[in-house]
């Protein structure tokens, strides 16, 4: 067996100097300092939205109650949003380093495919929400335009969501879904080395 | 154990690890500061259900083997600082060959020699790699065949 014993000490010989703790904990730092400056801004980009709308719930006195659920409906699409690819998405990604690598490379496909269904499924939400809101809020005030006018201004704005609906959301969907299959191809190909016996 | 005691103890070990995984000391070095950011992190939930070795190198490990989300990854580019660090006289040639032959292994291979390699026991292997003992056993004796193997080909040739 002194091939083995040559092998291990081989392996042993590659020594690098310790970093410093010091250096470990910036990087714990930097990394938390970062996680706080994504949920300040998400904050802030909600509380802008938020109050921008409300201004112009205050400013224009809405009087039709679908004026108002629209601004609802958007608020809430935007929170959801905001809430999700922020805070949820990145919990979905640190997970389970603490169990053997079996059952890791398991979780971590579990997790992938929670996250594609995750992600093309939010974004349906948050389109059809944000569409029904808009499509609320203009009717009040297209009520108030002449006939063509507001027939121009609805055409305009859904062939607008149309585009969106059919050619933007759909190719971004199939983008991820590219990126995320072909992760999951390479986790499930790790995992058939585990699972085959030798 | 404090944090400071486990980072010394297993600095070492885990880069190591890293690097038959790798074979690239940058970037080897990032993914043991993320295991120990996770050790860290994790430490005030251990509960001793196994033993810090291999509490330790399942993390490890499993950081190893979520870099398959990184394969991109674009050589860093070097800051005279790091080049420092990286020329270390003492690397001699052996030792390079065999974490070539240990990175071009298959992933969950490398794993399990450089632990073997480490001296952690075949049980403690089978516990963090979540196999059976039995496979650890056949997988070790096959791989360091093919190793020996390969050296006894390199020093004909040098």
């Amino acid at each position: 067996m002194k091939n083995t014993i040559d092998l291990k000490e081989l392996w042993k010989k590659q020594e690098t100097a310790i970093p410093d703790t010091k250096e470990l904990f910036a990087k714990i730092r930097a990394f938390k300092k970062n996680n706080l400056y994504q949920l300040i801004i998400t904050n802030i980009a909600l509380l802008l939205t938020s109050v921008f709308i409300g201004f112009v719930w205050y400013y224009f006195r809405p009087e039709m109650l679908t004026t108002k659920i629209g601004v609802v409906l958007a608020i809430i699409a935007m929170a959801l949003y905001l809430f999700v690819y922020n805070r949820m998405l990145p919990l979905f990604v640190d997970v389970g380093y603490e169990m053997n690598s079996h059952q890791y490379l398991q979780q971590l496909l579990k997790l992938k495919e929670k996250q594609l269904f995750l992600q093309s499924t939010i974004q349906n939400i948050y389109f059809i929400l944000l569409s029904t809101g808009l499509f609320l809020y203009m009717l009040e005030y297209a009520l108030r335009m002449k006939l063509p006018w507001a027939i121009l201004t609805y055409a305009i704005t859904f062939l607008w969501i149309a585009i969106v609906w059919f050619y933007f959301i759909p190719r971004t969907i199939k983008k991820q879904q590219i990126k995320i299959n072909k992760l999951i191809n390479k986790v499930e190909a790790l995992g058939r080395q585990l699972t085959t016996e030798e | 154990m404090t944090f400071e005691e486990i980072y010394r103890t297993y600095w070492q070990k885990v880069h190591r690890l890293c690097m038959g995984y790798v074979n690239d000391s940058d970037w080897a070095k990032d993914i043991a500061q993320e295991t120990f950011i996770t050790v860290w992190q994790q430490l005030p939930k251990f509960r001793n259900e196994s033993s810090m070795g291999t509490w330790v190198f399942r993390i490890a490990s499993n950081h190893c083997l979520r870099q398959v989300e990184k394969q991109k990854r674009m050589p860093q580019s070097k800051l005279p600082a790091d080049i420092a660090e990286v020329l270390q006289p003492d690397i001699d040639s052996k030792i390079e060959f065999l974490y070539k032959c240990i990175s071009e292994l298959p992933e969950t291979d490398r794993i399990i020699i450089s632990l073997e390699l480490e001296d952690v026991k075949q049980t403690e292997i089978a516990n963090i790699v979540g196999i059976s003992e039995a496979n650890v056993r056949v997988r070790i004796h096959r791989m360091k065949e093919t190793l020996s193997h390969k050296f006894k080909n390199y020093e004909k040739h040098n």
